[in-house]
């Protein structure tokens, strides 16, 4: 029987970028496999590529060279159509600026993701309810974004991350915006997502972040140190 | 929560830039309005004013339009007999119109007086008391106006003088009348002091030699269908005078007022361009605002197309919701500019020049919607074709 594909694989990315006439190397040849259940943090200085590594694990920035495969699913052989469609259903993505839309409530937030999948509206409104009191945030359903604190926010783009049950969650910089107090909530909770199975990628500046993962991956100069 | 409602509640994030946008929008459309209402008006409320009262065929006199000139018509009586034997006529009248005086004390007040056979006229509706009885030699019709210059009602008595003499100040036919009733007369100008008598007593009244003349004779033909045919044929048994049906009056009416068409034209259309360039600037701010909120939406999964109906919708609402003020503003403009274009001297006080209409409201509607989705396409287009790593690393700086 073949085992069942890793949820995300990297095969020596390199990525460039043009800037100011000279090439620079974001990425100079990454390769990464993350099995499932794993909690993977990704460290380094400023410039050293984690957040571009980030980007295309997720499929919302592509390489110049080398390839990603998520489920088994090789994202460049995907059109903009496809590779949307995998980023809805089966990634998870968590963001230092929430990016929460203001107009809408908590609640109608985390349904956005299951309405732009076709989820049907009651079993839909049942799934935010319960991922928000997963988040602590039960009583703060009908609260538009723009009436909570960041922590709040943060913690309602985690509950629409996992909305349509993604294989892997990315988070870039998740505790970036928020103060210490309010880190450690999320912190605890990227914790307790780990327990109950979900697979974790973060790239933080955090070093309490990064001491809970699994795995430590340390980034310089578009490369993996260790 | 997708689409317009979701389109409706962004609009509350800036609300003063939204005000001011929904001004704006609420002033172009209602230009447009009052553009669309006055290029169809026109000719609605001219055609409804003519056929008010069913007479669908004006003769005159050769050359002429409908007191057009003091021109009268010989021979009127002759005329309107053998129209009235015509089997596809149901009612014919002659119509005499002449200024005239009526005497209050020493002094004259001047008035204007239309001769009518009671039995076929089209020029007025009874308000009070009871109307001339054909053949009526004593009675006269009073339109409010005069009746108040006069201070008459019904029952009083009116000495009308004519054929006056600017030399001596001195008439030479006088008649004193008996107020029958009191009318609105349909194509008066606002405030014109009218009086009505059978046409005989006009025929005195009236300055010139012959008796048996009329200004105008109205027709009502037994169909509206047959009018075309029968004005035909009524051209050729009168070739001395003129015959034109209402659409006929309506076409040379629009051609007089061509300029009234081709301003609404242009400036329903530059309200249209403002409309398109309010929203449109509006909307590529606003996207340009949200680039990082568009790109995180793209991220997560949200399809292009998503998005694209998502700033289209907002446009749309934004549009529809000034569209909506627009009209009420619109409706209240053109009742002003009503009031200011039907002061003109000469212009019957019924005529309007700004009819809305149902299929009118439709069409402003629907070029409003088909503007605001318009405007909303080089935003939403920006919007879709967002770099998403690229915006999203902006964001993090």
């Amino acid at each position: 029987m073949t085992p069942p594909p890793a949820p995300l694989v990297a095969h020596d990315l390199r990525k460039d970028y043009p800037m100011d006439g000279e090439t620079v190397h974001a990425l100079r040849g990454v390769s990464l496999r993350v099995s499932e259940g794993d909690y993977v943090a990704i460290v380094g200085p400023s410039g050293s590529g984690k957040s571009t590594l980030l980007q295309l694990l997720g499929g919302i920035d592509t390489p110049s060279a080398g390839a990603v495969e998520l489920l088994g699913t090789r994202l460049d052989r995907l059109s903009d159509r496809e590779l949307t469609r995998l980023r809805l259903t089966r990634l998870g993505f968590v963001f230092q600026r929430f990016h929460l839309l203001p107009v809408l409530t908590a609640g109608e937030n985390v349904e956005l993701p299951m309405a732009e999948a076709g989820v049907p509206r009651a079993e839909r409104r049942a799934r935010a309810q319960e991922l928000l009191a997963y988040v602590g945030l039960e009583h703060r359903v009908k609260h538009r974004a723009t009436q909570l604190s960041g922590g709040e926010m943060q913690r309602v783009a985690i509950a629409r991350a996992l909305a349509n049950r993604p294989a892997v969650l990315l988070a870039d910089e998740p505790t970036g915006e928020l103060d210490a107090a309010t880190g450690r909530e999320i912190l605890e909770l990227f914790q307790r997502l780990n327990r109950d199975g979900t697979t974790l990628v973060v790239v933080t500046h955090d070093e309490r972040l990064a001491g809970q993962a699994g795995r430590v991956i340390h980034m310089l100069d578009g490369t993996i140190r260790d | 929560m997708r689409g317009v409602a979701w389109g409706l509640r962004s609009l509350g994030r800036q609300p003063l830039r939204t005000a001011l946008s929904l001004a704006g929008i609420a002033v172009a459309a209602a230009m447009l309005l009052d553009m669309v209402m006055l290029s169809g008006g026109i000719d609605k409320s001219f055609s409804d004013l003519l056929l008010v009262r069913g007479y669908q065929l004006r003769l005159t006199p050769k050359g002429t339009l409908p007191f057009d000139t003091e021109a009268t018509m010989s021979r009127a009586s002759e005329i309107v007999r053998s129209l009235r034997r015509d089997p596809d006529v149901v009612a014919a009248g002659a119509v005499l119109g002449s200024s005239l005086y009526a005497r209050t004390g020493d002094s004259l007040v001047t008035l204007f007086g239309y001769g009518v056979e009671p039995e076929a006229q089209g020029l007025y509706e009874l308000t009070g008391g009871r109307d001339l009885a054909p053949g009526d030699t004593t009675g006269v019709l009073l339109g409010d106006p005069a009746a108040r210059r006069l201070g008459v009602g019904v029952g009083g008595t009116v000495t009308l003088v004519g054929r006056l003499d600017p030399q001596v100040a001195a008439a030479a036919v006088g008649r004193k009348l008996v107020v029958r009733g009191t009318v609105h007369w349909l194509y008066d100008p606002r405030d014109q002091p009218s009086v009505g008598t059978v046409l005989s007593v006009m025929q005195r009244l009236a300055p010139g030699t012959e008796d048996d003349r009329a200004s105008l004779i109205l027709v009502k033909a037994r169909a509206d269908a047959q009018v075309p045919a029968l004005a035909q044929r009524l051209r050729a048994k009168f070739p001395a005078v003129e015959v034109n049906s209402v659409t006929d009056l309506v076409a040379q009416f629009r051609d007089r007022l061509v300029y009234f068409r081709q301003l609404s034209y242009i400036l329903g259309s530059l309200s249209v361009i403002v409309t398109v360039l309010l929203v449109a600037t509006l909307m590529t701010i606003t996207v340009n605002e949200r680039l990082g909120e568009i790109a995180t939406l793209r991220a997560i999964g949200v399809a292009r197309a998503s998005i694209v109906r998502q700033v289209l919708a907002e446009g749309a609402a934004l549009t529809i919701a000034g569209g909506g003020l627009g009209i009420l503003l619109g409706l209240a403009t053109a009742r002003y500019l009503d009031a200011i274009l039907t002061s003109f001297p000469g212009l019957p006080a019924a005529f309007s020049f700004f009819v809305p209409r149902a299929d009118t409201l439709g069409v402003a509607a629907v070029v409003l919607c088909a503007t605001g989705v318009l405007a909303g396409l080089w935003p939403a287009w920006l919007a879709a074709r967002a770099p998403i790593a690229l915006t999203l690393r902006a964001e993090a700086t």
